[in-house]
């Protein structure tokens, strides 16, 4: 029960910060739809000239929305979300104020990850209503798919913990960070530029990018209607990824605990 | 009965002794000031008694409880820092540290509007913390470190950074609590704000108690009662003077303090000085800063 209202109370105050800031939860809806629509029309687009029979708007925005989502929606709220809200608490020292209270480590831990799995509720449900909306009609499992996108949250948390306690001391280094990383990683996983144009040594080295599993994954079930056997490689990729970035995100923050336990 | 008892507590950091043998009680329902300079083991203290470093030797107990996570429960902290959520409410943050302590149910809502009554900002419950003033602020992080009812409150310097007026009524606040019964340890760079406020002082050195006691006790460290400050161009011969009157002689800033053993009256004095010119004289009874000053050059 001490755990439950702990986290509770963490992710609650998370949120309803996030909501007191309209102007960033607005910027937050807007960027994952301009990017939907945007890879939508391009690939409506290049369709025209490399298929034989051109996509329909509706039928892009189906292939573009997994990549968006893992992409564009989920590596920057989850991961550049959960790197500033421990950047931030380092930063105005509120981490010493938690640590005069009885909250547990797991507690905090747990909440950050549970408040930034909500927004990226809330985003998986912007990105999808928008695509139906304008036409995208989904495939596969909704249970498989939902797992993927829970792998991806906890990836992206777990290296969101392991960059904001160990590389980030300042809210501007965020930016920086999300910069030097995650963008190239963006783009070698397809969430901008589809993997199938790559040339043969960055499709290689896609394979080691969890971004190209998050995305090839979610393609293929809710694109093409695949079950787990047939994105068994990215899927556990995935789970093996997931598990060790939330056991080393837990070693860093520990770690960061070490040296911030101070008055 | 005794509501902090620290007893042979020493800490290093490395080979870097910052409390050594440090001994000291706090009684319930009184306030004592821990006083030193920078460096000096004030905030090492405070951290062990936090739990959020381990002293090395000696026993710490808190309402004869031995320090632990337990005893964060007894322990209410208002840090020098104001450490507070900007984009919460003061009722939200409030809400959040109470959940924090556990606090929760039908009986939260009633203690969140009696700590920001306590506080007087019970106006306030729904700004933004971040629209508050400095001197609010500081009364919010007051009530938060109050919010699950504290035996001991640890005002770590709780005016340090407030204009005047915030700071009367921050002194004024800290008597009430200890007038609703909290025993308070406050550390203060500010020798007035100690003197104010504090049943008992410590003056720590060194990682070492060098003294401690009720000002009144403080006062019989050092041989004087009553301090006399001067400023002559003829500074020579008004120390000869004093020297032949054996009255010890310090330095001020600018002002040259003569301790007299002994209040006199002020005609006195300046017949004792007679013949000596005097730009300005002034009388002053035996502060805590001349009692600091001394204790720490000696000490």
């Amino acid at each position: 029960m001490k755990y439950w209202t702990e986290t509770i109370a963490i992710a609650r105050r998370i949120l309803t910060e996030l909501l007191r800031r309209k102007r960033s939860l607005i910027f937050w809806a807007i960027f994952p739809i301009a990017v939907l629509i945007l890879n939508g029309l391009i690939f409506a687009e290049r369709s025209k000239t490399a298929l034989p029979e051109p996509l329909t708007l509706g039928q892009a925005l189906q292939r573009a929305a997994p990549a968006t989502l893992v992409g564009a929606a989920l590596f920057f709220s989850c991961l550049g979300g959960s790197v500033a809200t421990v950047v931030s608490e380092r930063e105005q020292h509120t981490l010493k104020r938690l640590f005069l209270s009885p909250l547990s480590g797991v507690s905090y831990f747990l909440g950050i990850g549970l408040a930034h799995s909500a927004i990226a509720v809330g985003q998986t449900l912007l990105v999808g209503l928008t695509a139906y909306g304008l036409g995208a009609r989904f495939q596969g499992s909704i249970g498989l798919a939902a797992i993927v996108i829970l792998l991806s949250i906890l990836s992206y948390v777990g290296v969101g913990f392991i960059l904001g306690t160990q590389l980030a001391r300042r809210t501007e280094d965020v930016n920086t960070l999300v910069a030097a990383f995650g963008v190239p990683l963006l783009i070698l996983g397809g969430a901008f530029v589809p993997a199938f144009i790559f040339p043969k040594v960055l499709l290689d080295l896609a394979q080691y990018n969890p971004i190209f599993h998050m995305n090839e994954a979610l393609t293929k079930i809710v694109d093409e209607g695949n079950g787990l056997a047939e994105i068994g490689a990215h899927f556990w990729f995935l789970v093996v990824f997931a598990i060790a970035m939330i056991a080393a995100g837990w070693l860093s923050y520990r770690r960061m605990l070490q040296v911030e336990r101070r008055l | 009965m005794t509501m902090l008892h620290l007893d042979r507590v020493s800490k290093a950091y490395g080979k870097r002794p910052v409390l050594q043998d440090l001994s000291l009680s706090v009684a319930a329902g009184e306030i004592y000031g821990l006083l030193g300079p920078n460096g000096a083991g004030k905030t090492t203290t405070l951290n062990i008694l936090c739990n959020l470093l381990k002293a090395d030797r000696g026993t710490i107990r808190i309402n004869d409880q031995p320090v632990s996570e337990r005893t964060k429960l007894l322990i209410g902290v208002a840090p020098q820092e104001t450490l507070i959520y900007r984009y919460l409410t003061c009722q939200e943050n409030l809400q959040f540290f109470a959940n924090l302590y556990g606090l929760r149910g039908r009986s939260l809502p009633s203690r969140l509007q009696t700590c920001l009554a306590a506080v007087g900002l019970s106006d306030r419950a729904t700004s933004l913390a971040e629209t508050l003033s400095g001197g609010m602020q500081r009364r919010l992080s007051l009530a938060i470190a109050l919010i699950h009812q504290p035996k001991l409150l640890i005002l770590d310097e709780p005016t340090t950074g407030l204009d005047l007026e915030a700071r009367f009524e921050m002194w004024e606040l800290i008597r009430q609590l200890q007038r609703d019964g909290i025993t308070i340890l406050l550390t203060t760079h500010l020798l007035d704000e100690a003197e104010r406020l504090c049943d008992r002082i410590g003056l720590l050195k060194q990682g070492q108690l060098i003294a401690a006691g009720s000002l009144a006790e403080l006062r019989q460290l050092i041989p004087a009662q009553e301090i006399v400050l001067v400023q002559t161009t003829q500074e020579e011969q008004a120390i000869a003077r004093a020297t032949e009157l054996n009255y010890p002689h310090h330095r001020y800033g600018n002002d040259l303090a003569f301790w007299l053993p002994a209040p006199l009256e002020l005609k006195e004095i300046l017949a004792q000085f007679d013949g000596i010119p005097l730009d300005s004289i002034a009388r002053q009874p035996v502060r805590l800063e001349h009692i600091y000053l001394e204790v720490m050059r000696s000490g």
